[in-house]
């Protein structure tokens, strides 16, 4: 599965923006509106939308755009 | 009008008449990229182009902009340009939606927004509601987009270096912050040019400002602490501030701190809470040796953070307090001043608090009551724009009521006990739930809210929102989310309820109010108090 298209939406959805464009390098200082809150919004929508839960261990990992998008595939099933 | 007073004069021209010209306003730190230093010469011709540029669209003084920016250079030249002209400037915090904006914009009848291309989407939804808003001025754009879409930079740079501000009197309107109640829309708090004294003297007697500083507040612009300190109060002194552009991130925090020689730091509680949560270790090998004071405002300060400073970072912190309206420290802890871990301090010279019954009867020492200021001092509100009679209704027996109840003890501290309306404060910002109601109402789904403020370890409050549905729906995951981007994106970030809780009723009082009293007592567990008035 494809992850990077359907995290792009959640993040034009969440951050009310059509014109993001993910890349691995992107942080939170990247994307206009992306605090400690809305990060919380961010994080409950990718749960529900792909189905997996992230582990408070894991969430204090993410540096960026690409470790997150590492985990949700490792949490994916093949 | 005569007078002596005009904070972007003060803060620019008055440091280099002063022999500052050379010296360090501040560093910009972006989240990435290069490291600029601002002199105060620089910071004076910068914000003297502004100043210009405004002449140049034909504002006159009297008349309102905003700043809808993220933490930048231009945020600060553009500020004091706008105070030069004796234009009134307003700032706006960055990550407010479009209901909070409209509700800002459209009130204050402001004429011009200094923002950046990727915020354009957010005005452009809400523009033909603003029917007084003339001029966007873009910082990122090389060109015009159209007559009224305007590129800052090509404005700038046909725009003069030279510009001698008017001076004015005291009394004449500065800065506009809008704040929160817990009725109605948020009100506009206007500011004078005789602020700066009071901004000054705090930020000299109480944040101990001196020459040799290297000062950093971690307030955004958006709020009056980013003003009145990320602005006003140090480069009033020519103190070299550190800004910093990116997020909240311990280690860049600490490196900042090391690394920029910082001497004093302004920073809030929620944020001194997340570093205490990091981990002690992150700490140790850090050289804080040229960081004098620490000092904290927003929410309460708990004693468990004093503690964490005073074993981990060997600091004192220093909890200040004051509002929106006070527009400068009011009530203090300060190094001279032993503290009492909890307490809000004692107050600032010249500054005369009460604690008075609803009645207006002063209360003994150690008897809860309002926090109340004996109106008069420099930075004092003078109006909530189109709105005299709120205002008006902040006064009683020759006090100014602040919203906060409170008591002093016996030695003459002040202790904070919560607010005597229902307006939430998380994180340090002072929420409506008004405006989480409004928002939620707009959705199809949603026939009945409530917002209430909930004790929290983090954020000192949590947003909690109640929510009844119209028949035929039925609360699931998706439409939680829903609910919380659409408070995220119409009103704030900040505003955005930690939990959703669906119910099959909002308990109203006969006369339809929302009782967010006994909201509040149901989630806490406790008594309902007297539901006499509850509809049936």
């Amino acid at each position: 599965m494809t992850v990077i298209e359907p995290l792009t939406a959640i993040f034009r959805e969440v951050f009310d923006d059509d014109e993001i464009i993910l890349s691995r390098e992107m942080t939170a200082d990247d994307v206009d509106g992306w605090d400690s809150l809305s990060h919380v919004n961010l994080i409950v929508t990718i749960e529900a939308r792909f189905n997996i839960k992230f582990t408070q261990k894991e969430l204090l990992t993410f540096k960026n755009v690409g470790d997150l998008l590492d985990s949700i595939q490792r949490k994916l099933p093949d | 009008m005569p007078g002596n007073w005009n904070i972007g004069h003060i803060c620019t021209r008055q440091q280099c008449d002063a022999g500052l010209g050379d010296k360090a306003a501040f560093r910009w730190m972006p989240a990435s990229g290069p490291v600029a230093d601002v002199t105060f010469a620089e910071l004076d011709r910068q914000s003297n182009r502004f100043a210009n540029v405004l002449a140049d669209l034909g504002f006159v003084p009297g008349e309102i902009l905003f700043t809808f920016l993220p933490k930048c250079p231009e945020q600060f030249f553009a500020f004091l340009g706008t105070l030069k002209q004796q234009v009134i400037c307003g700032t706006l915090f960055s990550n407010f939606g479009d209901d909070a904006l409209l509700d800002r914009l459209g009130d204050s009848g402001a004429r011009a927004v200094v923002t950046k291309k990727s915020f354009l989407k957010k005005l452009g939804r809400i523009r033909d509601r603003l029917p007084h808003l003339r001029y966007l001025l873009v910082t990122d754009i090389d060109s015009h987009q159209s007559g009224d879409i305007l590129s800052y930079p090509a404005l700038m740079a046909a725009a003069s270096p030279d510009f001698t501000a008017p001076l004015t009197a005291a009394e004449t309107p500065s800065v506009l912050h809008y704040t929160s109640g817990s009725t109605g829309k948020p009100k506009g708090v206007l500011h004078v040019h005789g602020s700066v004294a009071m901004q000054r003297a705090t930020a000299r007697d109480v944040l101990q400002l001196g020459a040799d500083d290297i000062f950093w507040c971690t307030a955004d612009q958006g709020w009056v602490t980013g003003t009145s300190y990320g602005i006003i109060g140090p480069w009033s002194l020519g103190v070299t501030q550190v800004h910093y552009g990116g997020m909240y991130d311990a280690a860049r925090w600490f490196d900042i701190l090391q690394n920029e020689r910082v001497t004093i730091w302004y920073s809030a509680p929620t944020a001194l809470r997340m570093l205490m949560r990091e981990g002690n270790s992150l700490y140790a090998g850090y050289d804080l040796s040229r960081l004098k004071h620490i000092f904290s405002v927003g929410e309460p300060l708990n004693p468990e953070v004093i503690h964490w400073s005073r074993a981990v970072l060997r600091r004192e912190i220093f909890d200040t307090w004051f509002q929106t309206e006070t527009g400068a420290i009011m009530i203090t802890n300060r190094p001279d001043l032993a503290v009492q871990p909890g307490s809000m301090g004692k107050p600032v010279a010249g500054i005369e608090p009460a604690i008075l019954a609803d009645d207006g009867t002063p209360l003994p020492d150690g008897e809860q009551g309002n926090l109340c200021l004996k109106p008069g001092w420099p930075s004092m509100f003078v109006t909530y724009l189109n709105n005299e009679a709120a205002y008006r209704q902040k006064f009683a027996n020759g006090h100014y009521f602040t919203g906060d109840t409170a008591i002093r003890d016996a030695d003459g501290y002040f202790w904070f006990k919560g607010r005597s309306d229902d307006v939430i404060n998380t994180g340090g910002h002072l929420i409506s739930p008004f405006e989480v109601e409004s928002a939620l109402l707009e959705l199809t789904e949603v026939a009945e809210s409530g917002a209430i403020g909930a004790p929290d370890a983090l954020l000192f409050e949590k947003v909690v929102a109640f929510v009844h549905l119209h028949a035929g729906y039925v609360p699931g995951k998706e439409l939680e989310i829903r609910l919380r981007l659409h408070i995220s994106n119409r009103v704030s970030s900040i505003a955005t309820p930690q939990e959703l809780i669906f119910v099959d009723k909002i308990p109203k009082n006969k006369s339809g109010k929302i009782m967010r009293r006994v909201l509040k007592a149901r989630y806490l567990g406790l008594g309902e108090g007297d539901i006499s008035t509850l509809e049936d």
